[in-house]
């Protein structure tokens, strides 16, 4: 069955969405796995806009509801042993509830600890990453804070990263 | 890195170009599932790892059958913000603006 990507969105916004042009960057990169899953470390990027409460601060909001084409792109970072209870979430694009019950449905950060102890994947990395996912403007996540955040990934001996945009 | 994405627009990482796509039919803020749904997060999970192991070469997405349980309209609606994002916000403002002119000159 194909995935209908514009399913849960108000028609409008369907169609807006479907029609925007967009440029395919060439070539799409590709980094091949050269070892098996029970050997490698893992982390996880959300852009669910969520943050750890009481450690680091929120996303900018604030200037976001001044300036409406503006979107934070900053990033914030998550251990892999938060607790639910110290999850935040500053997202004014999404409704925040589900997240704020479960943080494993957009940075699955508890499942990839179960994962680790099964033994599929090789170990879960100390720090996971949440960007917001409201960018008008790309520019500063391509040049700036992606680089940013893979460096510290690599810090961290990361081999894969799972990725999900929410 | 090798790095393998899951997403709720497949359309969108099949035309950009990503190295490894999982699609999922789910609505916004929910790429793993619902809250406490740890058997389909599990599931989701384990097959973007198949396709970090099996991809081999870039662009490969693969799409999920996962069927969201909630009824569409009401779906719809739950993922949405309570009170509309400061662009929407914008953009109604504008459009009444607009319409108030037009009658103001008519």
């Amino acid at each position: 069955m194909p995935v209908d990507s514009f399913k849960f969105l108000p028609g409008s916004i369907a169609a807006y969405y479907r029609n925007l042009p967009v440029q395919r960057e060439e070539p799409v990169p590709f980094t091949s796995l050269t070892k098996p899953l029970s050997r490698c470390r893992f982390a996880l990027v959300t852009t669910a806009g969520i943050y750890h409460e009481g450690k680091e601060p929120p996303f900018d909001a604030e200037r976001e509801k001044r300036e409406p084409m503006w979107g934070d792109p900053t990033f914030r970072r998550i251990p892999r042993d938060v607790p639910q209870e110290e999850i935040g979430a500053s997202h004014l694009h999404t409704n925040n509830r589900d997240v704020l019950q479960d943080v494993n449905i957009a940075l699955p950060v508890h499942r990839f600890a179960e994962l680790e102890a099964e033994g599929v994947i090789g170990s879960l990395a100390a720090t996971h990453y949440s960007f917001m996912g409201y960018q008008p403007e790309t520019a500063e996540w391509r040049d700036r804070y992606g680089p940013e955040c893979a460096a510290l990934m690599k810090g961290e001996g990361v081999d894969c990263v799972l990725l999900t945009p929410s | 890195m090798s790095t393998v994405l899951v997403t709720m627009m497949p359309f969108w990482a099949d035309k950009l170009g990503a190295p490894r796509t999982v699609g999922v039919e789910f609505p916004f803020g929910h790429p793993l599932g619902q809250p406490g749904d740890r058997e389909t997060q599990l599931a989701v999970i384990r097959a973007a790892l198949s396709l970090l192991e099996e991809a081999r070469g870039p662009g490969e997405v693969r799409e999920l059958d996962y069927v969201w349980p909630q009824p569409l309209d009401e779906a719809k609606r739950d993922w949405q913000p309570l009170e509309p994002s400061p662009i929407i916000k914008m953009l109604l403002e504008r459009r009444r603006a607009a319409r108030e002119q037009q009658q103001g000159g008519s």
